[in-house]
């Protein structure tokens, strides 16, 4: 590797980064998407070569992947998970139900057998937490009624998904069926196990986690968050699921201090994570899918917003509130993404990299730019 | 006055009431200790047509403002600092079903393991009150014990 080179493709690549999240910050737009198409343009005979940083993109984008989910993880206390999980119960199956089905459906037609049909329904299910949440913030949205709702199927769907991931990642290690039933299984009870937690014991964790001096802290973090994703992947249950977990059982001021600390690491490496995505599809490829996954979207957004109108009117809302609460639910973004790089590189169907990339860019922006107007 | 909390999983909690002027106010208090105050619709109650971002200082020199005390976010503070042990001011509401009756009718230590240390009743305090104490409309009791045993004595005085 030569590291004057690498730094240049680096150096650049962030500029471009740089340029276009600045852009989508004036728009009022999340900036994924704007990265995941970066990462289009980028690569070789793209806009900027990325051969002699591609090592360290490699890994980047893992620490970018780890990032995210601790992050999500620390966002959510185990007594936020439970209550969400006692409340609503029907909504979110329906939720479930009426937001996969298009993508098995269209897996399926599209003849990517059971398990691409799988990843796909995961892909159209999961709403974008990350853009969601801001985007509540943005408009000013944090104290309408039909917020604590869309806050709970956000809890709900990221619950799914680690659940859902360490079945997905075993499944794709070649593993026979069997073998996928009883890790979803161990999954599932050490994820309920998490939530079921004690309060007392996670606080335990914490304070033998925590340090006087940020740095420290940091080290400490980054060793426990790595070593326990190293160990879940070496069981073929996704490190992602790790890095989820660990998060979840910090908590108090620990949990507050790790999110300030970690929130800049995330930032970057997750911006890195979603170009090196990008950089696995080809532009042409993504011309060619775009009709599909433009129906695709259509259906998501629409499905979206039918789980996310009957929920919010169930609990109450007007029917206005409930509008607000639909579309506020139909952006799409980081979990689809981490979804679909881990199904990539467990050597699905390939055509999954630009039908997520048009997907999440169709429903991240359009969403968004729908729940302005919306009122 | 009937005050709401609702928890907001990853943000924090709200807490809203309406005024007697027929408007729904509320205050957002994020995790990091900064608080939103929320102005609703006048037309439209599910949603806000204002919110204000306030610094944690700001939202203390507001409530100095507004001729509140200081002593409820020293409560707060020490919360924090003795993780295991909650410390909370309830109120009793009119329509408390504790409101009129003593300490010992709600079988509070008897059930949720939490007591009450302290009871104020217009500026008046009450310290250490015994099981026949008998509780008035607008009094505060000042309860403390585990986290889940003072939820518990919550809900027994707020009904």
């Amino acid at each position: 590797m030569r590291i004057d080179i690498a730094l240049l493709e680096l150096g650049a690549m962030m500029i471009v980064l740089a340029t276009l999240g600045r852009i989508a910050y004036r728009l009022g737009l999340p900036a994924v998407p704007f990265y995941l198409v970066a990462g289009l343009f980028f690569g070789n005979g793209g806009l900027i070569p990325v051969e002699e940083a591609v090592a360290f993109v490699d890994i980047g984008a893992s620490l970018g992947v780890i990032f995210l989910l601790f992050m999500l993880g620390l966002e959510y206390t185990p007594t936020e998970l439970r209550q969400s999980l006692a409340t609503n119960r029907l909504s979110h199956v329906i939720d479930i139900v009426l937001n996969a089905t298009p993508g098995v459906v269209v897996g399926l037609l599209l003849g990517w057998g059971p398990l691409g049909a799988t990843i796909l329904a995961g892909i159209t299910y999961v709403s974008s937490s990350g853009v969601i949440a801001k985007l509540l913030v943005d408009l000013g949205r944090l104290g309408n009624r039909e917020t604590p709702g869309i806050l709970s199927t956000l809890v709900i769907e990221d619950l799914v998904m680690a659940v859902f991931l360490p079945v997905v990642a075993v499944l794709l290690a070649g593993d026979s069926a069997v073998a996928g039933v009883v890790s979803g299984l161990v999954a599932l009870s050490i994820v309920l196990a998490v939530i079921a937690l004690p309060a007392r014991a996670g606080q335990r964790a914490s304070r033998f986690v925590d340090a006087e001096s940020g740095e420290v802290l940091l080290i400490s973090l980054l060793g426990i968050a790595l070593l326990v994703a190293g160990i879940a992947e070496y069981f073929h249950v996704s490190y992602a699921i790790g890095a989820f977990l660990v998060g979840i059982v910090l908590s108090g001021q620990v949990a507050e201090r790790a999110r300030e600390l970690l929130e800049p690491l995330r930032d970057s490496f997750a911006a890195i994570f979603f170009v090196s995505f990008g950089l696995t599809v080809d532009p042409a490829s993504l011309v060619e899918f775009l009709p599909i996954a433009l129906l695709l979207a259509l259906i998501g957004g629409a499905s979206k917003f039918g789980s996310g109108y009957w929920s919010a009117r169930r609990s109450g809302s007007s029917s206005k509130g409930a509008r607000r609460a639909g579309v506020t639910l139909i952006p799409r973004g980081e979990f689809s993404i981490v979804l679909a790089g881990i199904a990539i590189a467990g050597g699905v169907n390939a055509d999954l990299g630009p039908i997520t990339v048009a997907y999440v860019l169709i429903l991240a922006v359009g969403g968004s730019v729908l729940a302005r107007f919306v009122a | 006055m009937e005050i709401f909390e609702t928890p907001l999983p990853g943000i924090g909690v709200r807490y809203d009431f309406d005024s007697e002027a027929g408007r729904r106010i509320g205050v957002l208090v994020h995790r990091d200790g900064r608080r939103d105050i929320l102005v609703y619709c006048e037309d439209d109650t599910d949603s806000c047509s204002e919110t204000l971002r306030l610094s944690t200082a700001e939202a203390a020199s507001l409530v100095e403002l507004l001729g509140g005390t200081k002593i409820t976010e020293r409560l707060s503070d020490l919360r924090h600092e003795v993780q295991g042990l909650s410390i909370e001011w309830i109120n009793v509401e009119p329509t408390s079903p504790l409101a009129g009756r003593t300490i010992g009718d709600g079988r509070i230590r008897t059930e949720t393991g939490a007591s009450v240390v302290a009871v104020l009743r217009d500026g008046e305090s009450f310290p250490g009150p015994g099981p026949d104490f008998r509780f008035s409309t607008n009094d505060t009791a000042l309860v403390t014990g585990s986290v889940e045993g003072v939820a518990k004595a919550r809900r027994i005085i707020s009904g």
